[in-house]
């Protein structure tokens, strides 16, 4: 019908024949695009849960369950409600157990109920809560766990160094002896050059996280620092010394996500994905053209914000991946928070803190929270959830509705990142 | 852990490692539209051809950016200070990374110093030279 009426439409002012063609042409791709978009479930955060981040007693399984009790019993569901499972772990060989999501399972009294294990480095939290979200708006699934753990304390400095640099591109960069550190402090060399940033902007980052870490009961590293602890700490990788580096951490993170059916069922609070984007990059820092920004970070964000039909002045608080301060740095420009070479000075003048223009990892991040690989992503989630639920208490961001995470994998080779938007 | 390494050498490029023995980066030329990229990667990041012919370069150029680890990993504790380095290749247009000893504190190498590939170590990796 439309057809005809644009043929008589282009009839009736004497219009070339290639306009109808050209208007028939978009307003076909619009209807698709509408069709798509309306086949797409929208997907639901109904519970989180977490254990604390640190050096844990308990093994990578039991870590595992505590959190997932936590995000079931927050959700008001039981296991019969949960239709598949989806683990993020990296290095679940350290403490003897592979292949997790059925030995999860199974221990949740759900032992025929799929499960499936994903590992992307540090980014394996958030890529994994892609894979669950994907499998939820298509229609899959309607309700499903979603958990990240990790443990590594128990193997020590030398051997948790040795096992994250299998994370990079080893032959190239591990290989020749490159540590995580080793390769941000390259990056972070790279951006002092090219931005004239200082080691003093970077500590800034280190001073604020713990800030807001400070009053997170669950962050691993609880401790006010000041730039001149940062500065005077122990050289690490030059530039980058203890204070500008994250912990190694044990430590789960869950949440259930659902279809927005069954959270409406559940009359419980909830929170909505409304973007979600996966980007990659180069595995190897020589491959990047620009040392100074993370291609993964600019495309994920970029299809997230386009998901959500939103810019980043929208966003009222986000949790982005600080592995290291540099991180962090490069995080607020690539995610369009800051301009390019910017953001070292912002955070220096407080724009990131929990009052500033944009709240930056109100939780304490990777940098206090802690940074169980595994989990970190998920973690993030969880906060947002807490966020937006009433329960972040001291560390709530006054009338936030819109946050985002961003979670990366080794140099930012995989990363994913989410919108969330309250639901009243 | 040497083990493991020793293993992964023997798999990804017994080329590569030759060349760079002798001082060299051996690279991919694709037939199809002419870029270069490092021998590693088996499809044309360009045009997606696999056929390539191999070109070697002198291993030399410039230092883009580097670090000085205080912690290692393993394999690398014994090997005294020194620098992992990101250098732009003189005569190539893509970057490589390599392990340079000696180097005590950034004073001793500024960014731009030169640098050379003097040989691939089976415990240590690329080894550079500053020039």
């Amino acid at each position: 019908m439309i057809v005809i009426f644009l043929v008589s439409v282009n009839k009736a002012l004497d219009l070339p024949i290639k306009w109808t063609i050209l208007y028939v042409a978009c307003l076909t791709f619009l209807y698709v695009k509408i069709y798509f978009l309306a086949m797409i479930n929208k997907v639901c955060v109904l519970g989180a849960g977490s254990t604390k981040y640190g050096k844990l007693d308990e093994g990578i399984v039991e870590i595992a369950l505590n959190a997932s009790k936590e995000a079931i019993s927050s959700a008001g569901i039981t296991p019969k409600d949960i239709q598949a499972g989806y683990i993020s772990n990296v290095f679940g060989v350290a403490d003897k157990q592979v292949h997790m999501a059925p030995v999860i399972m199974s221990n949740l009294g759900i032992p025929y109920v799929p499960g499936l294990t994903i590992e992307s480095a540090c980014g394996s939290g958030s890529v994994m809560l892609r894979e669950a979200y994907a499998n939820i708006a298509a229609g899959f699934y309607d309700c499903v766990l979603s958990l990240g753990v990790e443990k590594v304390t128990h193997v020590g400095t030398l051997q948790s160094t040795t096992l994250f640099s299998y994370c990079s591109d080893f032959f190239y960069e591990g290989g020749s002896g490159a540590s995580f550190p080793g390769l941000f402090a390259t990056i972070a060399r790279s951006y002092m050059n090219t931005f004239k940033a200082t080691e003093e902007d970077l500590a800034h980052v280190a001073v604020k996280n713990h800030e807001n870490g400070l009053l997170n009961p669950k962050a691993h590293v609880r401790k006010k620092i000041t730039v001149d602890d940062v500065l005077n700490s122990p050289m690490v990788a030059s530039p980058l010394k203890l204070y500008d580096c994250c912990p190694f951490s044990d430590g789960a993170s869950a949440v259930i996500l659902c279809n927005e059916e069954f959270a409406k069922k559940s009359g419980r609070q909830y929170v909505e994905i409304i973007g979600s984007g996966r980007g990659a990059s180069p595995a190897a820092v020589q491959g990047r053209e620009d040392i100074t920004t993370i291609p993964s970070t600019i495309a994920a964000a970029k299809q997230a914000y386009a998901m959500a039909g939103i810019t980043p002045k929208d966003i009222d608080f986000a949790e982005v991946h600080d592995c290291f301060t540099i991180a962090e740095i490069i995080d607020i420009e690539d995610l369009g928070f800051f301009p390019k070479g910017t953001a070292a000075s912002a955070v220096t003048e407080g724009a990131t803190r929990r009052n500033g223009a944009i709240p930056i990892n109100p939780s304490g991040g990777l940098k206090s929270k802690g940074h169980p690989i595994g989990a970190t992503g998920v973690g993030q989630v969880v906060e947002v959830f807490e966020q937006f639920t009433g329960n972040a208490k001291d560390r709530t961001i006054k009338d936030a509705e819109i946050a985002l995470t961003h979670n990366f994998g080794a140099t930012g080779a995989s990363a994913a990142v989410h919108i969330f938007k309250k639901v009243k | 852990m040497s083990e493991t390494k020793q293993h992964q050498q023997s798999l990804v490029s017994q080329k590569f490692i030759a060349s760079a023995k002798i001082g060299k980066i051996l690279a991919n030329r694709c037939l199809n539209c002419g870029f270069t990229m490092l021998e590693t990667i088996y499809f044309c990041e360009k045009c997606f051809s696999s056929t390539f012919q191999h070109v070697e370069f002198d291993g030399v150029g410039k230092v883009v950016t580097f670090t000085i680890q205080a912690v290692t990993p393993e394999g690398f504790e014994d090997v005294g200070s020194y620098a992992w380095v990101v250098f732009k290749m003189d005569n190539a247009s893509f970057r490589v990374s390599g392990f340079l000893p000696g180097i005590v504190t950034p004073a001793d190498l500024p960014i731009g110093s030169r640098v050379r590939v003097s040989d691939y170590d089976p415990k240590h990796g690329l080894l550079l030279k500053k020039i």
